[in-house]
């Protein structure tokens, strides 16, 4: 058990090392991204948009924009960058004749996308704390777990796509059919109690909806403890069961 | 107690056979060939060596381990020298080994001294510091031998180990291998070049379509399937050594592009196949595992096709 982990550990060191080689190429996308959006939608539609749920448009979307980096910081990795380290790369055929497994492999990419997509959140909501959107600064810290259980979701997301396409290009249609749909539908934008209840019950099966919940409860100081009780289980039982989902389906890819 | 033990192992990928009823004993110390065709089913066996491919039939043990289901205690004593390079190209050679070092569970302590050893050993000591994109393909497979050999391993499993490398490294190379083999390490070698298998291997197999076909020392192949001598003659004189060897086995008549190689138990009827039709052979050489492995995998009617 505990040299598993150890294994697992070295994977996500692994990955470490490769991120830092190339840190300011692979980081400026997590913080640009948020940043483009808060100036355009937020300056832009927020001249129009004065009162949304009782929050500035800025204000609104501020809490979405770290569960959404967290999506897509731990989506591209696990899907792009896995599928290249497995196909062209082949780094998992030479890892695979050491005692490392195909769980180890696994385990240790859920280990790296989660703590990048906890600290990514954390790091992004310390920048807009500091322009005045977060109402509790002291609640930084629980922006970890919500970074860690949206990133754990959906980096099995990734994995999963990187089990079923048969080439690169693919991804794109996963990105426009799936990966898109959630975060433009995902509560960060407007409110999705607007929308009918089967959206909303469909949202609530993916990491997005209940994520934005999550992080709004925490931005906003509102039911934090219910928030996380509700939110947080669905969050957990989504990592359990993807993570468990994509471990599967990467083993039959992997092993024969 | 054999290293290697299997007993009508066999694998079918979703139905189409790969490896069928391959019994084998690899014993400790030995280094032990695995020759075949392309998709003869080596690379499959060693996969079920190490536990990524699962059997379908059959009994395996390595180290006394079942693959299937303890490969770890069984990767803890073995390194493979893959046929792919699967190095990480976006770090530096040091950088990469000592991943490994971590992955074969070296102490931390431990793991920059080893690579350091082991870079030394294969003359790669001057390149630790530069990224895998800058080495030459003989610099990266004298990688991946450092990268086999991290973990002390009693096991050495070298697929294609010299495949499109320049004679001084292949060199190198067999020198290397030559010494693990010294130290008593037990080696399995998969390989397209007979010539290797020869000079490496003190028992070879050969596998065609998943089945394994012989089985002995390079020595007890050659006189069980080829015994005897070759000649090579040219092309030209085709009509007339037709003529001659009319009576032959068709398997000791093969052309190729060199011309037509002529096999017979004694020299002597070279001799007099010169003396009494004029017919000289470009050249004389006893038979050896190239015309054993094209005999035994039929590729030698490849150019009646």
């Amino acid at each position: 058990m505990r040299e598993s982990f150890e294994l697992c550990w070295h994977i996500t060191r692994r990955n470490w090392a490769v991120y830092k080689k190339d840190f300011l190429a692979n980081i400026s996308p997590t913080i640009a991204d948020p940043a483009l959006i808060m100036v355009s939608l937020g300056l832009g539609l927020g001249a129009y948009l004065t009162d949304v749920e009782g929050h500035s448009y800025m204000g609104f979307m501020a809490p979405g924009l770290t569960v959404s980096t967290a999506l897509f910081t731990s989506f591209f990795e696990s899907s792009y960058g896995f599928y290249v380290r497995m196909t062209f790369e082949n780094v998992f055929k030479a890892m695979l004749t050491t005692p490392i497994g195909v769980r180890e492999i696994v385990l240790g990419e859920f280990i790296w996308v989660g703590l990048k997509g906890g600290l990514m959140a954390v790091g992004v909501s310390i920048v807009l704390a500091l322009f005045g959107l977060m109402s509790d600064p002291w609640l930084l810290p629980l922006m970890l777990f919500v970074g860690v259980l949206v990133a754990l979701p959906c980096g099995a997301m990734g994995l999963l796509a990187t089990s079923y396409v048969r080439n690169i290009n693919q991804f794109q249609t996963v990105y426009s059919f799936l990966i898109a749909p959630l975060y433009f539908f995902s509560g960060i934008f407007f409110p999705i109690s607007q929308m009918p209840q089967v959206v909303r019950i469909i949202g609530y099966l993916f990491p997005l909806v209940p994520g934005v919940a999550l992080a709004q409860s925490v931005f906003w100081s509102r039911d934090i403890a219910a928030s996380f009780a509700f939110n947080g289980t669905i969050l957990t039982l989504q990592s359990l069961i993807f993570c468990a989902f994509a471990l599967y389906r990467i083993r039959k890819k992997l092993e024969a | 107690m054999a290293l290697v033990h299997s007993h009508q192992l066999s694998k079918s990928f979703g139905g189409a056979p790969a490896v069928q009823g391959v019994s084998l004993r690899i014993e400790p110390g030995e280094c032990f060939g695995l020759l075949g065709p392309n998709g003869a089913g080596k690379s499959t066996i060693i996969n079920m060596i190490y536990g990524v491919v699962h059997r379908t039939g059959g009994e395996l043990t390595v180290f006394g381990h079942d693959p299937s289901t303890q490969s770890r205690s069984i990767k803890k004593r073995l390194g493979v020298v893959t046929q792919d390079n699967a190095l990480d190209e976006s770090l530096t050679v040091e950088e990469n080994m000592l991943l490994y070092a971590a992955f074969q569970g070296l102490p931390a302590a431990t793991r920059a001294k080893r690579v350091r050893e082991l870079l030394e050993y294969m003359n790669l000591a001057h390149k630790a510091d530069s990224r895998i994109q800058t080495l030459s393909g003989g610099m990266r497979r004298r990688l991946v031998f450092v990268r086999a050999l991290l973990g002390e391993p009693e096991l050495v499993i070298l697929d294609e180990p010299t495949t499109g490398l320049d004679p001084a490294v292949r060199h190198l190379i067999w020198g290397k291998v030559k010494e693990l083999r010294a130290r008593g390490t037990t080696v399995i070698l998969t390989t397209h070049y007979m010539h290797e298998a020869e000079i490496l291997c003190d028992r070879l197999s050969i596998l065609n379509q998943g089945k394994l076909v012989a089985l002995g020392t390079p020595a007890e192949m050659i006189k069980a399937h080829t015994p005897g001598f070759v000649g090579i003659f040219s092309k030209n004189d085709e009509a007339r050594l037709k003529a001659v060897t009319a009576g032959f086995a068709k398997a000791d008549v093969v052309e190729d592009s060199s011309g037509f190689h002529v096999r017979v138990p004694e020299l002597a009827q070279l001799t007099s196949i010169y003396q009494s039709h004029g017919l000289n052979p470009l050249q004389i050489r006893p038979a050896n595992l190239e015309d054993v492995f094209l005999k035994i995998t039929g590729q030698e009617l490849m150019s009646d096709a």
